[in-house]
């Protein structure tokens, strides 16, 4: 359980802003001929910034008299599910988007709890057939290439 | 003009295209609101790049259709399974779940059905008034008046949902803040783009949206594997009876005044019309004991006020770009992606479209009521589809739905990157929601601001002799601060 470590919300928030008011006031600025009387490129994102820490102090104000309630950790298929993300990445980059889809939905079916392989694969296989046919023959929408696609598109 | 609007929208009734996607549309939508976790605005993202290559009229129409039948179908499983389809329809449990309990499931049904249909009819008719009134006004806005109507939207964020004022004011920002990515309007400086060239233009709402909306429901529903659903038994829906009516028309009346007016409010939705609704329901009523147990009044209460809600959100959308909801934030990237631009112009250049688009929602409300009257019981069933087989499928979908938008990766990789984003925003407490708003809003309040400096040669102050951009601030002044003033006064009086 997170406890005490509530505070790494409003942490990593004015972090976030001070980090973002650094790279704004690294922006190139406009010559007064363009801008005129208006606001440079970098004003608006460091006054949001600004803006952004006020009410940070003010979450961390919020925080120190309410104690907000600890918050449990992810479990298993939550964390899983993200680094099916990431798998699905690899696998569209270095094969194809639908074997990335395939291999993706059919590894979360099983991770969220579907004990019926032949479910989890008939869902994993027939899903992304039905989609990329109505992409592809209906709204004529064109995948990117890969192992699959290219056999498709010749 | 009068006679323009009848001829739009009885066009929709002639035109058998339309009215077939409409009832596969509301089908559609009744089955994403009987879904837990799938809810409109999940809905609403999915479906969005499967209209990119509809006419217009035809795409919004599909996403206005999915709004009103999946806010009213979450009423379905409020009732016979205590587990509110939408948020929405969470206080449709407070009375709808006790009442099915007592074996009255299909009378609640039919009550909630009749009162959605009243409230969603409602509003569209208000919205068919109020819309090209509310334009008529907008016609006087210029840049001040439209960056402080935007200063005021972005205050009632602290509304929007659960979360909590200052957590929703900083999704907000952090929304406003993702707009400024890409080259600036004016200077053409890039802006936190680190050398990548496809976020020249900015980021596109269709992959976040779909990140925000379906990818962190996804991972949130991840929690949710082990749930056992029960549901109640139900024999058929029922109509309610005259001694119905007669308990609950002034309930409905009502909640139709209250959902229509909080819709209206820039940044307020169903869910919180609602519970305004439900709570309006029980304050007048002369049974309020009933309240909890199952009462009539108000599940009538909460229903109509939620559908109501629809009607009356679309009106700032559409009138003046500026979002009632999540999703209706959604819609309004549907009519900019459609080249639909929001505001004056719509209802002075494209009026036939905007009342084709009224009469859908006319359409959409009584194919509903037919659903619900005959199918509920059907759709009911929906809902016991595993989360094991459901989410993976919402995966695909949005993965392929964010290439499509513009075959582009990045936006896939956006739509799982802003999913992540989305989840943990949402375990820590802060609502999706306002970073959506936040997003859409952000480029209107910076380029107004800057038109607005040019306007008055860098003096800020000068926004304010501005009577309407004056009236809007000091509207988001007390939108912001009104709660903590109001509250510091009763202790002082105490």
């Amino acid at each position: 359980m997170i406890k005490k470590n509530i505070y790494f919300v409003p942490l990593f928030l004015a972090i976030f802003s001070f980090v973002v008011i650094a790279i704004a006031l690294q922006l190139d600025t406009s010559p007064e001929m363009i801008v005129g009387d208006s606001m440079q490129a970098r004003s608006f994102p460091i006054f949001l910034m600004i803006l952004n820490l006020i009410l940070v102090a003010v979450l961390t104000l919020q925080f120190y008299k309410n104690h907000p309630n600890p918050i449990p950790l992810e479990r298993f298929p939550t964390w899983g599910s993200m680094i099916l993300f990431l798998v699905f990445y690899l696998l569209t980059v270095f094969t194809d988007m639908f074997i990335g889809i395939f291999i993706v939905m059919f590894l979360m079916c099983v991770l969220w709890g579907e004990k019926r392989i032949w479910v989890a694969l008939l869902t994993a296989s027939i899903t992304p057939a039905l989609i990329f046919m109505l992409f592809d023959l209906v709204l004529k929408i064109r995948f990117p290439r890969g192992i699959l696609t290219n056999i498709y598109y010749g | 003009m009068f006679e323009q609007a009848i001829g739009a929208m009885a066009s929709v009734v002639v035109d058998p295209y339309l009215l077939g996607l409409i009832f596969v549309t509301t089908i559609l939508g009744v089955i994403i609101g009987v879904l837990p976790g799938l809810g409109a605005t999940t809905g609403a993202a999915l479906l969005l790049p499967f209209t990119l290559t509809m006419d217009p009229v035809h795409a919004i129409a599909v996403l206005a259709t999915i709004y009103v039948s999946a806010t009213f179908a979450g009423s379905i499983t409020a009732i016979l399974i205590n587990a509110p389809g939408t948020s929405a329809a969470a206080a449709t449990t407070f009375d709808g779940y006790p009442l099915a309990q007592k074996g009255e499931a299909g009378r609640a049904l039919g009550i909630a059905v009749i009162s959605s249909t009243v409230g969603g009819i409602f509003s569209v008719l208000i919205l068919c008034f109020a819309a090209p009134l509310l334009a008529r006004v907008a016609y006087e806005f210029r840049s001040p008046e439209y960056f402080a109507l935007t200063v005021f939207g972005l205050s009632m964020l602290a509304s929007i949902s659960a979360g909590g004022a200052v957590k929703n004011l900083i999704g907000g920002i952090f929304g406003v803040w993702l707009s400024t990515i890409g080259a600036e309007r004016v200077t053409g400086i890039e802006r936190f783009m680190f050398g990548n060239y496809e976020l020249y233009e900015g980021l596109h709402f269709v992959p976040i949206f779909i990140g925000l909306f379906a990818i962190s429901e996804l991972l949130v529903q991840s929690k949710t594997v082990d749930k056992i659903i029960k549901t109640v038994a139900m024999k058929a829906v029922k109509l309610p009876t005259k001694e119905d009516y007669k308990k609950i028309w002034k309930t409905i009346l009502r909640s139709c005044g209250i959902g229509t007016f909080i819709g209206v409010l820039p940044a307020e939705g169903a869910t919180v019309a609602s519970m305004i609704g439900y709570s309006e329901a029980r304050r007048w009523s002369k049974n309020k004991k009933e309240f909890g147990k199952g009462s009539i009044e108000g599940i009538a209460g909460a229903e109509a006020a939620n559908n109501a809600a629809t009607g009356g959100a679309m009106v700032p959308t559409m009138v003046l770009g500026i979002p009632g909801s999540g999703t209706t934030a959604i819609i309004l990237v549907g009519l900019m992606v459609h080249g639909l631009r929001p505001g004056v112009y719509l209802f002075t250049e494209q009026v036939e479209k905007v009342y084709q688009i009224f009469g859908s929602m006319f359409i959409a409300n009584v194919m509903f009521m037919l659903m619900g009257l005959y199918a509920a019981k059907i759709f009911a069933r929906v809902s016991l589809v595993p989360t094991a087989i459901l989410w993976p499928i919402v995966f695909a979908l949005s993965v392929i739905g964010a290439y499509a938008f513009q075959g582009q990766l990045l936006d896939v990789w956006l739509a799982l990157i802003f999913g992540v984003i989305g989840f943990f925003a949402r375990r820590f407490g802060f609502s999706v929601a306002p970073i959506a708003v936040g997003l859409i809003l952000g480029e209107m309040v910076e380029t107004n601001l800057q038109h607005s400096l040019k306007m008055f040669d860098g003096a800020w102050w000068m926004i304010l002799t501005q009577p309407l951009a004056l009236m809007f601030l000091i509207f988001a002044f007390l939108g912001l601060c009104g709660p903590m003033i109001f509250s510091w006064i009763t202790k002082q009086k105490k």
